[in-house]
């Protein structure tokens, strides 16, 4: 199992992201030096337009962001891998239906779905929203492709043989041979949850000021970026690191546990 | 918006092998129009929070919503006030602002020129990125996992992210370029063109990225062909190779590619807009999804639904027009 190392990095970005706000030298929505000041002695990162530590709000700024990414992408996960087995299991009007379904949501882009839905829903919810429209129907079909593959497995077919149903069928023989498969895109579920939330936060309908908030540190600080650029780069930064480590992740997880690719 | 490459291999265009008619995939764009729309009407009229509540002056009593609601029209049955609403865009009526009483399709005709060129733009740049880097990731040998993990890490990276890092080095750290826009909306963005620089890469990049990795993996499939090596072997010059035996192979792909990647490029507008002050749609949406200006919303989304749609069509046709495998060995294919 190499994906044991894959998946410290991974939990341990998340726990620093969850637990950033703990180790924040400075209250991030306090003022505590003049306005945009560059890095110096007592702000490695210099301050914000109000004048607030960017540091304390960059290791503030993630947990929130992270947490409503890893509910929007355990939903999506969970709506297509249940579609994928039903889609893959039941009959060809099922199976058609599911997909065509499927088809369907992925003719918009997950972020103008979110945008839209952002007319009724709060923020968070939209991104939930957009990453089990736009992510599900992906998963669907992978899981499907999969069930397709195994549902004439030796172990399958005695366990149909030994008379039990098929939703046990489903759970306790398929489901188990594809957990490499669903890791895999749980984890590219997250990136695609981040870059929804990231955007959704950038243009205001996530986290509120004066939070701290990566996505709105990046359009709160752009103004002040020709006298403090590490006000925009740190925040940049960390929202990279987030989405560029997961998307390793998945890659090594679906390399050495067979799944994808 | 990009994603890996896993995301958008199985889009539904990417069916459809051998000859295919026109009339089918322009009767389904036709059909998945009309389920948008019903799904764009859906999310912004029928759920909480309609266009009364929103013009209401505060503080206004029930009664006033209530009576302001059968003014507008909206005690009426869903399905008329939808009737109404599609029939209206098939007119080119995109009806009016909640905000500002104005056409919405004038704002988004004002609008539209300076997020074309913005989109435009992009695409040129995107496109012959994407072919080049898709080129390099699906014909790299010892390095191809180190290649295509750089690719999808970096394709990973969201468009707030590069935008923003973008300005914080060009503008911020360099200080070779403004980092806001301050284009007045209804001046051409042609005529200050340093103004299109920061957006257009931060739009372009993303999207390159994303659209290389799904290329590799047509570039390796059509590098591993028979009569690619039998080429190699008859002392056909690499170039040769690459324009007569490869090129060809890759428009398919290629052209479905860009049409996905146009639908990410068109969300992404949203972000740069905001984000460098370009008074285009995507802005526009943005600033009317925060006054729930319902109209106007729908107009864009559904503008935006259309292009991706159309994008998409014209990619299939293009599929089914130049694919060599139609035309049997490529020697009679050209």
């Amino acid at each position: 199992m190499r994906s044991v190392p894959v998946a410290a990095v991974v939990l341990a970005l998340l726990a620093a992201a969850v637990g950033g706000p703990l180790l924040a030298p400075h209250d991030p929505t306090g003022v505590v030096a003049a306005a945009w000041q560059a890095p110096g002695p007592g702000h490695p990162l210099g301050t914000d337009g109000l004048g607030r530590d960017v540091w304390s709000r960059v290791l503030a700024g993630g947990r929130d962001l992270v947490a409503t990414a890893a509910v929007a992408a355990v939903a999506a996960s969970a709506v297509g891998v249940a579609g994928g087995l039903v889609a893959g299991w039941a009959g060809r009007i099922a199976d058609q239906a599911l997909t065509g379904a499927a088809d369907l949501l992925l003719a918009v882009p997950s972020l103008l779905l979110a945008l839209v839905v952002a007319v009724a829903v709060p923020g968070r919810a939209a991104v939930v929203v957009a990453t089990v429209c736009g992510g599900a129907p992906l998963t669907l079909r992978v899981v499907r492709d999969a069930v397709h593959d195994v549902r004439h497995a030796g172990y399958v077919e005695a366990a149909r043989a030994r008379g039990e149903r098929p939703a046990s069928v489903l759970v306790r023989e398929v489901l188990p041979a594809m957990r490499g498969l669903v890791a895999a895109d749980l984890g590219l579920r997250l990136v695609i949850a981040v870059q929804i939330a990231s955007a959704l936060g950038l243009l205001g309908f996530g986290a509120a000021p004066p939070a701290p908030d990566w996505a709105l540190m990046l359009r709160e600080n752009m103004p002040g970026v020709a006298a403090n650029p590490a006000a925009v780069a740190a925040p940049a930064a960390a929202l990279g690191l987030v989405t560029v480590t997961l998307a390793l992740a998945v890659q090594t997880a679906a390399r050495h546990d067979g799944g994808p690719r | 918006m990009p994603t890996t490459a896993k995301a958008a291999a199985p889009f539904p265009s990417s069916g459809g092998g051998g000859p295919v008619r026109a009339a089918v995939p322009v009767a389904r764009t036709g059909l998945l129009l009309v389920a948008v729309s019903i799904a764009v009407f859906t999310a912004t009229d029928v759920l909480p929070g309609d266009a009364a509540s929103v013009r209401a002056t505060p503080g206004a009593t029930q009664e006033q919503v209530a009576e302001l609601r059968a003014q507008l029209g909206l005690d009426r049955p869903a399905w008329r006030r939808y009737a109404d609403w599609a029939g209206g865009l098939l007119t080119g009526d995109a009806g009016t602002s909640l905000v500002n009483g104005r056409p919405v399709a004038d704002a988004v005709a004002q609008r539209g020129a300076a997020t074309t060129a913005l989109v435009g733009g992009a695409l040129l740049v995107a496109a012959p990125l994407m072919l080049l880097l898709g080129w390099w990731a699906g014909a790299a040998r010892r390095t191809r996992g180190v290649v295509t993990a750089v690719l999808t890490g970096a394709a990973a990276i969201p468009t707030a992210v590069v935008a923003s890092g973008l300005a914080a080095l060009l503008s911020g750290a360099l200080g070779l370029l403004p980092a806001v826009s301050l284009l007045a909306p209804g001046v051409s963005p042609l005529r200050s063109p340093e103004l299109l620089v920061l957006p257009v890469l931060s739009a372009a990049l993303p999207t390159a990225l994303f659209g290389a990795g799904l290329l590799s993996g047509a570039v390796a499939d059509t590098l591993r062909r028979p009569h690619v090596a039998d080429a190699r072997r008859r002392g056909r010059p690499a170039w040769a190779v690459a324009c007569v035996d490869v090129l060809p192979f890759l428009l398919a792909p290629f052209a479905r590619v860009v049409a996905i990647s146009a639908g990410g490029l068109i969300a992404a507008t949203t972000v740069v807009e905001t984000l460098f002050g370009y008074p285009g749609l995507g802005s526009l949406l943005v600033s009317a999804v925060a006054a729930r200006d319902v109209p106007v919303v729908q107009a864009i989304a559904m503008l935006a639904a259309l292009v991706v749609l159309a994008g998409l069509l014209a990619a299939d046709l293009v599929a089914a027009a130049v694919s060599p495998r139609r035309t049997g060995p490529l020697g009679e294919a050209r």
